[in-house]
């Protein structure tokens, strides 16, 4: 008796389960022909990117609250779905395939962390969506895609080319790199090597654990190689106990390191000594262009990160891709969006205005927030503007845009 | 929705033997493995490695990567012979890490941050994605099923009931001649094939795997899983998974029932909830959902004084 009362207590907690897992999904929404047409941003909210996230979604929200005023693309309107990638790969998956199978989006966009995008472009892919991503690491344009990536941040192996040419540019003999290990960073040693070698100037390089509370023993191992220029390769935690490091050690030398390793947060937590004359250098989104202005109103802000001047970018590239392509399926906006991007098309920098033009048999070129946003074959960007900035009494002061 | 659901599917299978290795090791033995995601991460790409650089069958790759943790089970448990309790899970933890590191530094084997991609699935390529979807579902059902009732089996049986002996007084087990240390390095050993078992998978499944795949959150998700479904209890810890990934999954349409939060609200709100879930598990069901049954002697085979009638 009492077994039997056991079963049925089981077999009600069974079904108990089942039935609650069933009511978390109440919208079994599935893409439709001629209901809204589903943009989805993954983007991270939590998790080491969680700084950006949110603002590189609103970005979106901004350029699709524009467009449906404006009418909508192909007669109707945009509809944004908001997923978080918590900046982790496997949580990312789950996201994407709910954003790609549940909501029908037409293209994922705003990927941030390299690993995440490697692990969620197989999903959409698959799924025939487009992969809109801020990216660096040069592996991602890499990958059997055919065509469903398009990645506005410049690859790694871009920006290490810039930065060694001002390096040598600057007079360096002796380079060094040192940084964790990341994907750029075998990449980012091989470049600086070759630059400088092209330059006269002797390399060194090492690989350091990151997250460390000290680098003693590393900038030691470092500086017995008398290096007169040194590039950061790591994250912001890692560079202020670093340059600290360094300047206890009593290093003269120059340093320059990206501007999301030598960010505010370093700035505020060095005394200016320590951070005097350091380099820093970054993609730059085109302060001067009317887009750039577009994303300081819908976020609210003087500066507006790279990031989001690039999802801002994303969105529109996206929906003029669709008017070009007449279809909001995934395999005919890779094509559209080489047309609009790229060529001899009236200039325009915002989707409002180039639905008008596609509208009346026109054809387009967009120069975003971001820069030019015109793509190579694997969607790799090409033209980006770079800031080099150096800092005076704590603050960073422009030095020369290339 | 088809390859959504199916793919939720295939990750509480996923979900469901990871919480079923750690449940050999801790529900039945109670050796905490805080090491988890190193074991899954070994599995991971013990199989990806073999499936790609060496052009092994898949079958032959998730083999390897049973294998593999199993064998990484077997030598950490070895190692830390002597070990109980909380510095039993400090080593673990440390060891998990230590994959992590091996992953991310040695390129030349692992291709370091980037990660391993193209990583072959069964039909990958000739189904469309619903239906690789389903027939993973379909190779995962499978699995979990053996997996389950071989779990079940010994279990209940004699071995079963040693390790469990183990867990509750090792003294009193060693005392009742059995070999207690023997057993702690089977179950351990068996606990993190287990777990490679579903790295594997898991690398052929989603076709791409990094080592920021295997941080140590998703232990947090496998421990909520069985405490959730009861600790000891094999289907309790498939029925944990499920309950977990459902509350990972559900949580995405907060927003539906909730209009008033913002995205970043929502995806707060989702964070808090597993911890929340955790504390309350803990909290009001410490045996989860589906207790571990006391055994009784009438079910164990053994004789008992039985009046006749």
């Amino acid at each position: 008796m009492t077994r039997r009362l056991t079963m049925k207590r089981r077999q009600l907690l069974a079904t108990g389960a089942i039935g609650a897992g069933a009511l978390t999904m109440p919208r079994l929404a599935l893409a439709q022909s001629d209901g809204p047409i589903m943009l989805g941003t993954l983007t991270p909210l939590t998790g080491v990117g969680g700084t950006y996230g949110p603002s590189m979604r609103d970005a979106v929200a901004g350029v699709i609250d524009s467009v449906n005023s404006a009418g909508g693309v192909l007669g109707r309107q945009i509809e944004l779905v908001s997923e978080d990638t918590q900046t982790n790969p496997e949580a990312a998956v789950r996201a994407a395939r709910k954003l790609v199978d549940v909501d029908g989006v037409s293209a994922v966009i705003g990927t941030w962390a390299s690993s995440v995008t490697t692990a969620v472009a197989p999903v959409c892919w698959e799924g025939g969506v487009m992969v809109y991503t801020v990216s660096g690491s040069d592996s991602i344009t890499q990958l059997p895609h055919e065509g469903y990536i398009i990645r506005t941040q410049p690859n790694s192996q871009l920006q290490i080319e810039v930065a060694a040419q001002f390096m040598v540019d600057q007079g360096a003999t002796r380079v060094a790199w040192i940084g964790p290990q990341t994907p750029f960073a075998e990449s980012s040693i091989a470049i600086l090597g070759d630059v400088a070698g092209e330059g006269g100037a002797s390399m060194d390089s090492l690989i350091y654990e990151a997250d460390r509370t000290s680098y003693r023993s590393e900038v030691d191992q470092i500086m017995t190689g008398d290096p007169d220029f040194l590039m950061l390769g790591g994250y912001a935690a890692d560079s202020t106990v670093l340059l600290r490091d360094l300047f206890q050690a009593g290093y003269e030398g120059k340093i320059i390191g990206p501007a999301y390793a030598v960010n505010a947060s370093v700035l505020d937590a060095l005394p200016n000594d320590v951070v005097e004359g350091l380099f820093t250098w970054e993609g730059t989104p085109d302060v001067t262009s009317g887009a750039y202005a577009r994303v300081q109103e819908i976020l609210g802000v003087d500066v507006v990160d790279p990031y989001s001047a690039q999802t801002y970018d994303h969105a529109n590239l996206a929906i003029l891709a669709m008017a070009a392509a007449g279809s909001s399926t995934g395999a005919d906006m890779r094509g559209g969006v080489r047309t609009i991007s790229q060529g001899d098309g009236e200039i325009i920098d915002n989707a409002v205005d180039g639905l008008a033009i596609l509208a009346d048999g026109g054809s387009v070129n967009y120069n975003g927030a971001s820069g030019p946003c015109d793509f190579t074959r694997i969607g790799d960007i090409t033209g980006t503007q770079f800031l080099f900035r150096q800092i005076q009494d704590g603050q960073p002061v422009d030095f020369e845009t290339v | 929705m088809i390859s959504y659901l199916a793919s939720i599917g295939v990750t509480i299978g996923i979900y469901a033997l990871l919480a079923l290795g750690i449940n050999v090791a801790w529900g039945l033995t109670g050796m905490i493995n805080l090491g988890m995601a190193g074991f899954f991460a070994l599995g991971a790409y013990a199989s990806a490695i073999a499936t790609t650089s060496g052009e092994l069958p898949i079958l032959i790759g998730v083999v390897l990567g049973f294998i593999f943790a199993a064998g990484g089970g077997l030598l950490l448990a070895a190692i830390t012979f002597r070990l109980r309790g909380d510095y039993l899970a400090i080593i673990t933890l440390g060891f998990s890490e230590s994959v992590r590191l091996f992953m991310t530094n040695e390129i030349w084997l692992t291709r370091g941050p980037d990660g391993i991609s193209d990583i072959p699935g069964p039909l990958r390529g000739e189904l469309t994605p619903r239906d690789f979807n389903l027939l993973y579902l379909g190779l995962m059902i499978v699995v979990l099923i053996v997996v389950v009732i071989l779990l079940r089996n010994l279990a209940n049986g004699p071995y079963g009931r040693a390790l469990r002996a183990i867990r509750d007084d090792d003294v009193v087990a060693a005392v009742a001649g059995k070999p207690v240390g023997r057993l702690r390095l089977e179950a351990f050993a068996l606990g993190a094939g287990l777990l490679g078992l579903a790295g594997a998978l898991f690398g052929h499944y989603h076709s791409y795997i990094a080592p920021d795949m295997f941080l140590p959150l998703i232990t947090i998700y496998i421990f909520l899983a069985l405490t959730a479904g009861g600790p000891g209890n094999m289907l309790g810890a498939v029925l944990g998974a499920a309950l977990v990934v459902a509350v990972l999954e559900g949580t995405r349409f907060v927003h539906d029932v909730i209009p008033g939060l913002s995205i970043v609200q929502v995806a707060a709100v989702r964070e808090i909830t597993v911890g929340l879930l955790l504390i309350l598990a803990l909290r009001f069901r410490p045996r989860g959902l589906v207790p571990e049954r006391p055994a009784r002697s009438s079910e164990l085979g053994l004789s008992t004084p039985r009046r006749n009638r």
